[in-house]
């Protein structure tokens, strides 16, 4: 049996949520039967001038208006070769918020999907959205929720306590670090700490939220993701919007009680036993940080079947696009 | 299952019920129901309404008084239509009112909220010559934030996806999930309608023409601009939190705004001083309404000072000449 050449195509390889997806696509071992990955970073301007040899092309692109003549010219270099979408970014929390004028966006989504064999969503909730727009062909549309290796948070002991709420992520209002500094800001318990993982442009903004008080500390960026978990103990995300959320999944796998936004991708957390915070509200994250840090117990579920369910689906994907006489004779 | 659900609060209301259930039996579309929501009357207004069962399109839904948010969130929770519009029991609806909404949902599938302008009446029911015609498509957050386009609790008609995206269910609450959030006694629209502009990607847009015929209650006009404006002060203080770079962008405009119609109010009711008081916070806030409509603000201006200082009657006397074509009242909140 001959080897798959899959190309991933990425623009932005800023280190976050989506080099870590790809990480793991690259490096996978289910995902490496058959199938060779590789990662191919294109210009934000000019994404190809010649054609890529591939049997599959996977775009991890931003859709935009100013890059959709180049995803165009991508389709007509490769009218035989399989073409995918991961759609990272858009959401419909993503969209309520930041764009002003949906109607044009939905057209814009609409034409650039159109030119996919497949569309993936990195989350049921934001599947769901795609499907209910009418934004992506039902066919032509996956879902495949975003996925890291995760043996390294499932083999962190259970917290003993609730005493470090921990905010995983970058320092930029769509994580919605405000709210949770004004939330935990009203807590009176003095053992309690609020650690702020991460960096970005809201940085002094949250510094000055976070005024005096103490038990408030920005950790900077830390680096290694499973090292952060174990400092942990109970993990917060109000975000604004999310197409998936990584941090929940690493939250699950670890076994932190779990508190969320119910927006997006992050409502298929919720399914899997994270706890909504409704209302969006200071008072809202107020309570439910006090409950969460109350909680004697978590239910030990550390998401066992992410990593095989999703080397699963992409293999699927892969069989059903690359090699379809081969897949049916199998 | 009837395509359209009409959402009627009402809450002692026997004198003006009949007409606004006339009005919607009447109307053109023909598969819908009439919800009537009675709010914890103590006059006659449930035995109008049970004389109005006799049609098969009316139901009553009773309750112990929850106020206007609650009426429409029990009301939302009984309807059965895939559109669900609201209209209060002193207004009334044009009869084609019904067929343009739910055409304009049907055809633009991305719109979560259909609306239409409409003609103030007055007391009697009778025309004033006055009407809101909000600006009715390309509408953002910032312009329901700043104009509240919708205007009135009996213009809108919603698709049932998109209330459904915004309910949600308060710990306290057992019965129903909330759309509109009962804690507010004023501002209930608004923060609705802001709330679906900034937490989903529905869109709001309206139809051409003045639909519905809005009654100016002119007894307890302002009932308390100071509670008003406090009322508006926390829908934004509940709303920030969702964008706080929106609030920073925009929220001086629409606070400009929010004052200057709080002192038309204040002008109306004879309240000179406060209506003084109200247009110099307003230009405090932003000059945004001064760029954008320089005339209704300035007479806004003129007609707050001269009931200052010469009190109501040349007020009074101004406005009954310039109903005909005058400057365009409005409800922001």
């Amino acid at each position: 049996m001959t080897e798959q050449l899959i190309v991933h195509l990425v623009d932005d390889v800023t280190p976050g949520g989506v080099m870590r997806v790809l990480d793991h696509i690259l490096t996978a071992p289910d995902l490496r039967r058959g199938a060779r990955h590789i990662l191919r970073r294109v210009d934000r301007v000019r994404v190809v001038s010649r054609r890529i040899e591939a049997d599959m092309i996977v775009s991890h692109l931003s859709v935009n208006w100013r890059g959709l003549p180049h995803l165009i010219a991508l389709r007509a270099m490769h009218p035989d070769v399989p073409l995918l979408h991961v759609e990272h970014s858009y959401t419909q929390a993503f969209t309520a918020l930041n764009v002003p004028h949906k109607g044009r966006f939905h057209t814009l989504l609409r034409v650039a999907y159109a030119l996919f064999d497949r569309v993936v969503a990195v989350s049921r909730a934001q599947g769901d959205w795609l499907a209910q727009r009418g934004l992506v062909d039902p066919d032509a549309l996956r879902v495949i929720p975003s996925c890291v290796a995760l043996e390294r948070f499932r083999a962190l002991p259970a917290p003993a306590s609730r005493r470090v709420i921990g905010a995983i992520g970058r320092l930029h209002r769509q994580k919605g670090f405000d709210t949770l500094i004004e939330a935990f800001r009203a807590l009176p318990d003095p053992d309690l700490e609020l650690h702020l993982h991460g960096d970005g442009p809201d940085r002094d903004l949250l510094r000055d939220l976070a005024g005096g008080d103490r038990r408030i500390r920005f950790r900077g960026h830390g680096g290694d993701p499973a090292a952060i978990m174990a400092e942990v103990d109970v993990v917060a995300m109000p975000s604004r919007w999310e197409a998936y959320g990584l941090v929940a999944l690493e939250a699950r796998a670890a076994c932190r009680p779990l508190i969320v936004a119910p927006v997006d991708g992050l409502r298929d957390h919720i399914a899997a036993g994270a706890t909504p915070v409704r209302g969006g509200g200071v008072a809202a994250w107020s309570t439910a940080l006090r409950t969460a840090t109350a909680a004697p117990s978590t239910p030990d579920a550390r998401a066992p079947e992410a990593e095989a369910a999703f080397a699963d689906a992409w293999q699927q994907l892969i069989g059903e696009l690359v090699a379809p006489s081969r897949a049916a004779a199998a | 299952m009837p395509k359209a659900s009409i959402v009627v609060p009402a809450f002692n209301v026997a004198a003006t019920l009949p007409a606004t259930l006339n009005a919607l039996l009447a109307q053109t579309f023909d598969d819908f129901e009439v919800i009537i929501v009675d709010d914890g009357s103590s006059d006659s207004t449930v035995a109008i309404a049970e004389h109005y069962l006799n049609d098969p399109r009316v139901r009553l839904v009773r309750q112990p008084n929850r106020g206007l948010a609650g009426a429409r969130n029990s009301g939302i929770a009984a309807a059965q239509g895939d559109c669900i519009g609201f209209c209060d029991a002193d207004d009334l609806w044009e009869p084609e009112k019904l067929a343009a909404h739910v055409a304009h949902l049907d055809q633009n599938p991305l719109v979560g909220l259909s609306f239409s302008g409409s003609a103030l009446i007055d007391d009697a029911g009778h025309l004033t010559g006055l009407a809101q015609r909000p600006r009715l498509s390309g509408i953002t957050s910032a312009h329901v934030f700043q104009r509240n386009p919708v205007g009135n609790g009996s213009a809108a008609v919603m698709r049932r996806a998109a209330q459904r995206a915004l309910a949600w269910r308060p710990g306290f609450e057992t019965e129903r999930d909330w759309v509109f959030d009962e804690t507010f006694r004023q501002s209930e629209d608004i923060e609705c309608w802001l709330r679906l502009s900034l937490t989903t990607d529905w869109t709001i847009e309206g139809v051409p023409g003045l639909l519905t015929r809005y009654r100016i209650n002119n007894a307890g006009l302002s009932a308390g601009v100071d509670r008003q404006y406090a009322s508006w002060q926390r829908m934004v203080a509940k709303l920030r939190p969702l964008a706080p770079a929106f609030f920073a962008t925009h929220e001086p405009a629409a606070r400009a705004y929010q004052l200057r119609y709080l002192a038309r109010r204040a002008i109306s009711d004879g309240k000179g001083d406060q209506a003084v008081q109200l247009m110099r916070q307003s230009l405090r806030a932003s000059l945004r309404p001064c760029l954008r409509e320089p005339l209704k603000t300035g007479s806004t201006l003129a007609a707050a000072g001269m009931l200052a200082a010469f009190g109501p009657r040349p007020i009074a006397w101004a406005s009954r000449i310039a109903a005909g074509r005058g400057p365009k009242p409005e409800r922001n909140g």
